[in-house]
């Protein structure tokens, strides 16, 4: 229904053809059942079940009044279950959650999933890093990568971007702010007169 | 009268050079995310949470604030100049804002939504701080049960009222709630959910489900669907304000006004019903109905005066009852717990001049936002020129910034990521994120204030409905439970909004984003019922 | 058909240089009878590029060339280097000469950011016509 009416300035670049995927925003209709979704509801539907199975494991101190530490738990365990139902059913009559639209998201475009693997894995290799290396260098490494991922062009300019971006930051939040970061052997020698 | 005299307090400790500077930060910080795409307010304060390790409170609360406000304007001129509504609240002003500039009138309606905003947000403001402790002398006494009532109230119309399906915002909120479930009871001091982890007795830190659900998770989200190519800027072309505009915004400033403060001050509040509801208003009003849908300047001046009023609005609750009703406000109140402050009736008395210092900057940060702003509208939108791979790196290196901040625990790098993954794939199938973050702060104090009623009435679940004011809000909670779903049975659309937007024969814009309080209903979803 | 009518390619921004060069551009095509190719790309890697045509300026670009009479076709690649595009629009074409406006840029600024006519001028087999300012007025 939204992308009925067509945009008359955004045709005239569709000629190129280049632009075309983002113009022609008509919403497909999704046929069928949406797997991944119906993969989120059994996951929480699960959650529901845990959250009551485990709430009986919660010890309650015998001092306790009537109300204990599981009364709550079994309360969202209750709802999250009966949710997870309802949207069950939902989901399988093939009903389907509106993605989430954002400027920089193309609703047409195919899931890129090698980007978002490497993204994940460029964020575990930094988590793993900092403290061996100090922050600045492994969000560098970890920005380069993911920049890399996104698109960027070259290898020098994402490294740089990230080096300079990693290290002013460090400085204002560690040595304005005191919050505390691993700056790396080098960078803490280098402004230990800060 | 003793509120104005409170302000006028307020008013000389936040004219202080320190707190100028932190407002001046806050507006510039909050134009600039509310102008750039995938971030919004609430992420930006949820990756600057770190600073309140070092700032005092009032500095580091008028930032935030600063933030808040400057967030409203800065989605305006995208909507306008580039038709990609920053914040869902900005939907109606792209709606009209984006034809008028077409039209070639796109100067006046930058003025229209600039002078609208602070002339809205100034009224808000002065509303919030007479209002404020009335409120509080109202609620001082209410009930453990009252405050439960309220919460539910809360979650039902988050979850529900603001998102695109009230299923999906249940099951978000219920995520939301199971993550503030994880950790030691603090009644009784037994450990929930914790799975033997002894890093999870101390419960999951909302900073990092915060940074999580908003930063990784929309990194993750826009990597997987990365638009290429640029859209188009219109320029802000044609004459400036002219004494024309000036009448035909003037009633439409006022009556947003006074949709968006009291609707934003509801507990089932949020920026966003109230600017629809302003934009219907004034195409009925309008003498110019045939302007409607081609660039009417009501159509704008009306939908950013009601989003500025009902930002003010939402820290009526936030402020008298520790009660958010938004993403941005759920994370504010993380950074007055931060401090050991909790929101509550006794605020207004305890910290007293910490809260008249915020609520003056607000007037403040308002003149300094109309300042940056009116002039300047041409120059926020070079911060658009930011290629998409930087911007979003930038965004995970703060992130991982403000959530290893927190504990200095790389496992909680590990724990943000998994967290973004949920996020990523919420996003991916439409499951709103501001109930989760919502059920997550609020979660613990509403299951406090439920076992405390409980444990009065020893355990007589009936204290729920003693009070009429429990009665009462519980009854609008179960309305703002069925009657969303009822609709949808009866007439096989959707909820509130988009009904009466749909229901106008009204378009939506091309690509708008519902940043802060979940998934746009556009789209697939209208086809459901068939 | 490019061994039909001979083929001018330029590179265009809506910018003084990039006028310059379409100036140029249509001159040259003119004087060889030849029909030009406007390439007007974009990286497209921010949400804002000023320099890649959309609505009234694209219409407005469109009108002038048409009232020059000069054959010619608009390209508007997204997603890769402005060099990289240029240097495709010659090879496909066979271009007789490709005209390209340059930036004035520092030592500094070169050394960090790269040359883009440099890279076109390595790329590139035909001729290049790299101006600065308007044509002399000449016709």
């Amino acid at each position: 229904m939204s992308g009925a009416a067509p945009d008359p300035d955004v045709s005239t670049t569709d000629a190129t053809g280049a632009h075309a995927s983002a113009a022609s925003r008509a919403p497909a209709p999704p046929a069928g059942i949406s797997r991944g979704e119906l993969a989120m509801v059994v996951l929480l539907g699960a959650l529901g079940l845990y959250l009551l199975l485990d709430a009986a494991n919660i010890a309650v101190p015998g001092s306790s009044n009537t109300i204990g530490p599981r009364f709550f738990p079994y309360l969202v365990g209750g709802v999250v279950l009966a949710t997870a139902l309802a949207l069950g059913f939902r989901v399988l009559r093939g009903d389907r959650g509106p993605a989430d639209e954002s400027e920089d998201v193309d609703p047409d475009a195919p899931t890129s999933w090698p980007s978002v693997g490497i993204i994940v894995v460029a964020f575990l290799g930094h988590a793993l890093l900092i403290n061996v290396i100090g922050w600045p260098l492994a969000v560098t490494l970890m920005f380069a990568l993911v920049a890399w991922a996104l698109g960027a062009r070259g290898v020098v300019r994402p490294l740089l971007a990230g080096g300079v971006l990693s290290v002013f930051v460090w400085i204002v939040f560690v040595k304005a702010l005191n919050v505390a970061l691993p700056g790396g052997t080098l960078l803490e020698l280098a402004t230990g007169w800060l | 009268m003793g509120a104005l005299g409170d302000l006028a307090g307020g008013l000389a400790d936040a004219l202080t050079p320190v707190n100028l500077l932190f407002a001046l930060l806050g507006v510039v910080l909050g134009t600039a995310v509310g102008v750039l795409p995938g971030i919004g307010p609430a992420m930006t304060v949820a990756l600057l949470l770190p600073i309140t390790y070092a700032l005092e409170p009032t500095a580091a609360l008028i930032l935030f604030a600063g933030i808040y406000y400057g967030g409203m304007y800065g989605g305006s001129t995208t909507s306008i100049l580039l038709n990609t509504p920053g914040e869902s609240s900005s939907i109606m002003t792209a709606l009209e804002g984006n034809q008028m500039a077409k039209a070639g009138r796109g100067a006046a309606a930058l003025a229209t939504a600039a002078l609208g905003s602070f002339v809205a947000g100034t009224i808000a403001t002065l509303l919030l701080a007479l209002v404020a402790p009335t409120v509080v002398d109202l609620v001082i006494g209410i009930t453990a049960a009252d405050y439960f009532a309220l919460a539910v109230l809360a979650f039902v119309a988050v979850a529900t009222v603001l998102g695109s399906s009230p299923l999906r915002g249940l099951a978000s909120l219920g995520i939301g709630l199971y993550l503030g479930l994880v950790g030691t009871d603090v009644l009784t001091g037994q450990e929930r959910f914790t799975l033997g982890v002894p890093q999870l007795a101390d419960g999951i830190d909302v900073v990092v489900v915060a940074v999580a659900l908003f930063a990784v998770g929309e990194s993750l989200y826009v990597a997987s669907r990365l638009r290429r190519g640029p859209v188009q800027v219109i320029a802000a072309s044609g004459p400036w304000f002219t004494r024309r505009d000036l009448r035909r915004s003037v009633g439409p400033w006022l009556r947003g006004t006074a949709l968006g403060f009291p609707l934003g001050a509801l507990p089932a509040g949020g920026a966003e019903i109230p600017t629809f509801l302003s934009y219907a208003t004034e195409r009925k009003l309008t003498k110019h109905p045939e302007e409607f849908g081609k660039g009417a300047i009501e159509g704008v001046a009306g939908p950013e005066a009601a989003n500025n009023a009902a930002a003010a609005g939402v820290l009526v609750p936030l402020l008298t009852l520790g009660l958010p009703t938004s993403a941005t406000a759920a994370i504010i109140l993380v950074a007055f717990q931060s401090y050991g402050i909790q929101p509550g009736p006794t605020l207004l008395t305890s910290e007293s001049t910490l809260v008249w210092t915020l609520i003056a900057s607000l007037l403040v940060g308002n003149l300094m936002l109309l300042v940056l702003n009116l002039p300047l509208a041409r120059v926020w939108v070079q911060v658009l020129r930011v290629p998409r791979p930087y911007l979003y790196a930038g965004i995970l290196m703060f992130a991982s910034l403000g959530c290893y901040a927190v504990n200095a625990d790389p496992l909680d790098l590990v724990l943000l990521l998994a967290i973004g993954l949920l996020g990523f794939a919420m996003r991916r199938y439409g499951w709103p994120v501001a109930p989760a973050i919502v059920g997550l702060i609020l979660g613990p104090v509403a299951e406090t204030n439920l076992r405390r009623a409980l444990a009065i009435s020893s355990g007589d679940l009936g204290v729920l409905l003693d009070t009429w004011f429990s009665r009462v809000v519980l009854a609008l909670a179960l309305l703002a439970l069925v009657v969303p779903i009822v609709l949808r049975a009866v007439r096989g659309r959707r909820s509130t909004p988009e009904e009466l937007a749909a229901g106008e024969g009204l378009r939506h814009p091309d690509h708008g984003h519902r940043e802060s309080v979940g998934a746009r209903t556009d789209g697939p979803g209208g086809e459901e019922e068939r | 058909m490019s061994q039909q009518q001979p083929v001018v390619v330029v590179g265009h921004v809506p910018t003084p240089r990039g006028r310059a060069a379409l100036a140029h551009a249509l001159a040259e095509a003119e004087r060889r009878g030849a029909r030009l190719v406007v390439v007007n790309s974009s990286r497209g890697d921010a949400l804002v590029d000023e320099e890649y045509l959309q609505g009234d300026p694209l219409r407005r670009l469109h009108d002038e060339l048409t009232v020059s009479g000069i054959p010619f076709e608009l390209r508007q690649p997204v997603g890769r280097d402005a060099a990289e595009e240029l240097a495709d629009a010659v090879e496909q074409t066979g271009a007789e000469v490709l005209v390209i406006g340059l930036r004035r840029r520092s030592a500094v600024g070169k050394l960090l950011l790269g040359s883009a006519a440099q890279r076109i001028l390595l790329a590139v087999d035909c001729p290049v016509l790299a101006v600065k300012g308007p044509p002399a007025i000449t016709t």
